[in-house]
């Protein structure tokens, strides 16, 4: 792994070290309710200074924390057109696979590309350092995917070139 | 590689079907190829050896060669593909450029072998119609001495076999180039393509590609092609230009780069088609070992593969006790059954009570007529 984006990686891991501890806490406005408040926003003292920790302007997380939830959004890098396609196709294809995630939000937060929403109830039933790490192999993949995919798509591009010129010769 | 096949699937499919009939069959078959090229077969039963095919495509060509006519020397090709066995029928059916009366009687019955390779030379009538005019553009062109082209203004002829996808030929000096305007309906296609096309440029540049046509990539078009329609020069993925040499249309390569033009759309579109596919295989195979991932953050994780090593021994200390207890309520029942068989007073109704429930004391009956 490149330097910077281990300390990129090690700094979010650290936030949310200290972001998820969450704990169950009903809703204050309608009885018998128990929301994320990190969506609903409805009590300002439910909710702590969310953080954004950039590694550049085009790759950025940001985590908002609540007392019983916690919003984690990230941006990914997208130096080109096909990396912009590709990034757009892979996490659509998350985000509509949502329920097979649990702590994956169906639609991103407005300016990035996919959005995690874990409340009281996951950390409960997941161990809290695993699903950290998660958070960040999730992180590495999609990076890592990307590119392979756009190297797979340039080596394929090469070999059909190849391949139709071939057949004048 | 050719991934577009010369012949056509249902047509070589339908004469094979009707050659390989037992029984005399009636067909009347009309269907459509790539969108653009119509077949009709029709086979009665009162004459069964006589099959009509009739076919026609999008031929428009502006320029040198105006036709939406076949051409002459065509006709000849297709007769040689198997004499005696195709006659060609004139005029053709309406609606149709061409239409063709099948002796299928006259291909040899006992050597199947060679039946199928005339039965798929003839289903290719619609590969050989599209190539000859291009065929015959491209030797016009290549023979024609300078000034004669120059008198003809070096203007472009726009082929069109398929609506949305016409194509332009023009002769520069000692070349001859193909121009394809790239139109593609999604933004994601547009982008395989355009990084298909610059590995195109690449590779036809490379010493080893000296002698395929030269390749290049423009996002505006060849100022040869001004004046001609605005909608054709829109493009979302630019012109991909080749330039055919001398040397590409000499003896049998001719064939092959008409054919190579002609399928240039569908082999970048077959591409994407094939790129779009991969990568939804990788993204789902990603998707599987993150969930997978996902997953093992459950805190039950660890105790179901223990579970799981000490199910083999619970199981069969199970089936141990459930044999041993079920022997023991089976000598418990027999038991019982010969107690009752010896017992001296027998009470209807009361006999449950004797054995199990020994300490309910007998019930005491009382009626309301008593008190």
């Amino acid at each position: 792994m490149a330097n910077p984006l281990r300390l990129y990686l090690a700094c979010i891991r650290n936030t949310l070290e200290a972001a998820m501890c969450l704990q169950n806490f009903p809703c204050q406005e309608v009885e018998r309710h128990n929301k994320p408040e990190v969506e609903l926003k409805t009590s300002p003292e439910l909710l702590l200074n969310p953080v954004l920790i950039c590694r550049n302007e085009a790759e950025k997380c940001l985590i908002e924390t609540s007392i019983n939830s916690l919003r984690i959004s990230l941006k990914v890098k997208q130096a080109d057109e096909l990396e912009n396609i590709l990034t757009k196709k892979f996490l659509r294809f998350l985000s509509m696979r949502a329920e097979a995630f649990q702590v994956l939000r169906r639609k991103p937060v407005q300016g990035y590309d996919i959005s995690f929403l874990i409340t009281n109830y996951h950390c409960e039933e997941m161990q809290k350092q695993k699903l950290i790490d998660f958070i960040i192999q999730f992180m590495e993949d999609i990076e890592k995917e990307i590119s392979e995919l756009k190297i797979s798509v340039n080596t394929r591009g090469r070999l059909v070139a190849t391949e139709f010129l071939k057949q004048f010769m | 590689m050719a991934y577009l096949e010369r012949s056509s699937p249902t047509l070589k499919e339908t004469l094979l079907k009707i050659y390989r009939a037992e029984k005399p069959i009636e067909i009347d078959q009309h269907f459509y190829e790539f969108g653009s090229i119509q077949y009709h077969i029709k086979c009665s039963v009162l004459d069964t050896n006589i099959v009509y095919v009739s076919t026609s495509t999008l031929l428009e060509t502006q320029g040198i060669v105006t036709s939406k006519e076949i051409l002459s020397a065509t006709y000849e090709v297709i007769k040689n593909i198997a004499v005696g066995v195709i006659d060609i029928v004139d005029p053709p059916r309406l609606g149709f450029q061409l239409t063709l009366k099948l002796h299928l009687d006259n291909i040899p019955r006992g050597k199947a072998a060679e039946a199928i390779k005339i039965i798929t030379r003839i289903s290719e009538i619609q590969a050989i119609i599209l190539s000859s005019q291009l065929k015959e553009m491209l030797k016009r062109l290549n023979f024609q001495d300078d000034s004669q082209a120059m008198n003809n203004n070096n203007r472009p002829v726009r082929i069109v076999y398929h609506p949305s996808e016409p194509f332009y030929v023009f002769r520069q000096a000692e070349k001859i180039t193909a121009v394809f305007p790239m139109n593609f309906k999604d933004n994601s296609d547009v982008v395989i393509a355009m990084s298909f096309f610059q590995e195109l440029v690449e590779v036809g540049s490379q010493k080893e590609m000296g002698k395929a046509p030269q390749c290049s990539w423009s996002p505006v078009p060849p100022f040869q092609l001004r004046g001609e329609p605005v909608h054709d020069l829109t493009t979302n993925a630019g012109f991909v230009s080749f330039d055919i040499t001398s040397r590409h249309v000499e003896g049998k390569r001719l064939d092959k780069t008409v054919w190579n033009l002609l399928n240039f759309y569908a082999y970048v579109k077959y591409h994407i088609k094939c790129t779009r596919g991969y990568i939804q295989r990788r993204m789902r195979k990603r998707m599987d070992s993150l969930v997978k991932r996902l997953n093992n953050t459950r805190f039950e994780e660890e105790s179901p593969q223990k579970e799981n090593g000490a199910c083999k021994y619970v199981k069969e200390l199970v089936k141990v006790q459930k044999g041993k207890l079920m022997m023991q309520q089976r000598c418990k029942d027999m038991t019982r059954r010969v107690k009752i068989s010896k017992f001296r007073i027998r009470i209807n109704g009361c006999a449950r009570f004797r054995f199990n429930q020994r300490w309910i004391s007998i019930p005491k009956f009382s009626s309301k007529s008593s008190k």
